[in-house]
């Protein structure tokens, strides 16, 4: 340590009025024997730690909780710490905590009970299933359940419609077949298909064939046998 | 024992189980005193400083096997103490919800409230303007007033370069003369 010249010489030349003074002393007061008993409580202390019966936390002062309780009340230390409370028979034993998952315990544990009937408390087998499968498996389960839902809508659009069929037949087959069925539709008449007939008069006739030019009409009729060129 | 052995033997005897614990007692006796009053300029209060300096030599007790003799023991010992002095303020703050300020108040309170405190006595009033002071600062005052500890040695308890702690020094002794000027 400096000299406490030193320190006071420094002293004078940063706060003269302080230095002044000169170097005062610690006001406070400890009690009598305090150093001496130190020592003692401290190593008390100590070997209680070592022994595992006291941490940090617990003591106060250097004491434990029965020295603690025997000052604040003697009454209360006398008193043995039994206690009177009562659980069911066998409730530690089946008592089963589950522990939520962290990162220092990487796999699930799911308990199912074993099938031992001549036992008095149903054993627990622990199977461990990493978390890693469980995630696989999950993932699975979610595509499959995409396909099984991509594979329906498909079946449903693969349904033939009658109409959107029919633009593959051309239209001789489709005449050909009208032909040889006889196939007459009347509107309101008959509701069975197979005797469908269709009644035009001569206005209509003249409505649907406004719009084909004269000269196409010629040389259709021309194409005609005799007997099919005139209507009515 | 604790008077006539040196640190390197005391430290000699710890490492030996049969004399571990006298060798132990040797130190405690040794330092406790200085550092009792380091941790009580710092707390103020004797049961916060008895409870810190009993978790200091705890410490100690724990950590002493492994202490290499770079420093010398009374510096390492220095720095425990005003870690764990420190380490209980930040505590104490926070437990309580309070700022620096009112902490600091707080401490001149029991200041005041000491049976012995007399507000004409110098030595009162430097402590009431030490507490006014910032905590580093504070150790800083306290170690070379009090302790009369050199800068080179305080570097080494408080991990600060010579020349800052000399500013430091500086700082606190212009505000504390300020203050005990105008109280």
């Amino acid at each position: 340590m400096e000299t406490r010249e030193q320190i006071l010489t420094e002293l004078k030349e940063v706060a003269p009025h302080l230095g002044r003074a000169g170097l005062c002393l610690i006001p406070f007061t400890v009690e009598a024997g305090y150093f001496e008993v130190f020592v003692e409580n401290l190593m008390r202390r100590i070997h209680l730690e070592d022994a595992g019966l006291l941490n940090s936390e617990q003591s106060i002062g250097g004491i434990s909780s029965t020295e603690e309780i025997s000052g604040i009340s003697p009454l209360l230390a006398g008193i043995q710490k039994k206690n009177p409370y009562r659980v069911p028979l066998g409730f530690f034993e089946s008592l089963n905590v589950k522990i939520p998952f962290t990162e220092t315990n990487p796999s699930k544990i799911i308990s199912i009970p074993a099938f031992e009937s001549d036992t008095k408390q149903a054993p627990v087998k622990r199977i461990s299933i990493p978390m890693r499968l469980v995630q696989f498996a999950a993932a699975a389960c979610f595509i499959a359940l995409i396909g099984v839902a991509v594979l329906n809508t498909g079946k449903h659009q693969n349904t033939i419609d009658p109409i959107q069929g029919l633009t593959n037949v051309s239209d001789q087959d489709m005449a050909n077949f009208l032909d040889s069925a006889d196939i007459h539709w009347t509107p309101g008449i008959g509701s069975s298909p197979e005797t469908a007939s269709v009644d035009f008069n001569d206005n209509d006739i003249h409505e649907l064939l406004s719009n084909v030019p004269d000269a196409e009409l010629e040389q259709y009729s021309s194409a005609l046998p005799v007997e099919k060129r005139f209507v009515n | 024992m604790a008077e006539l052995t040196t640190d390197t033997e005391l430290l000699a005897l710890f490492r030996k189980p049969a004399t571990k614990e006298k060798a132990f007692t040797g130190i405690v006796k040794k330092y406790q005193e200085k550092l009792y009053w380091h941790i009580r300029r710092m707390l103020v209060d004797h049961e916060d400083s008895n409870d810190v300096m009993q978790n200091v030599f705890i410490r100690v007790w724990n950590a002493l096997e492994s202490f290499r003799e770079d420093a010398q023991l009374y510096t390492w010992l220095y720095r425990i103490a005003t870690n764990e002095c420190l380490t209980f303020i930040e505590q104490r703050k926070k437990k309580a919800s309070i700022s620096l300020n009112e902490m600091e108040s707080g401490l001149s309170n029991k200041i005041r409230a000491d049976n012995d405190f007399d507000a004409n006595k110098l030595e009162w009033k430097l402590q009431l303007a030490i507490q006014q002071l910032p905590e580093k600062q504070r150790v800083v005052f306290s170690l070379r007033y009090y302790d009369e500890m050199p800068y080179d040695e305080m570097s080494k308890v408080l991990e600060t370069s010579a020349g800052a702690l000399k500013a430091s020094y500086h700082h606190a002794a212009k505000k504390i003369e300020d203050f005990i000027l105008n109280n």
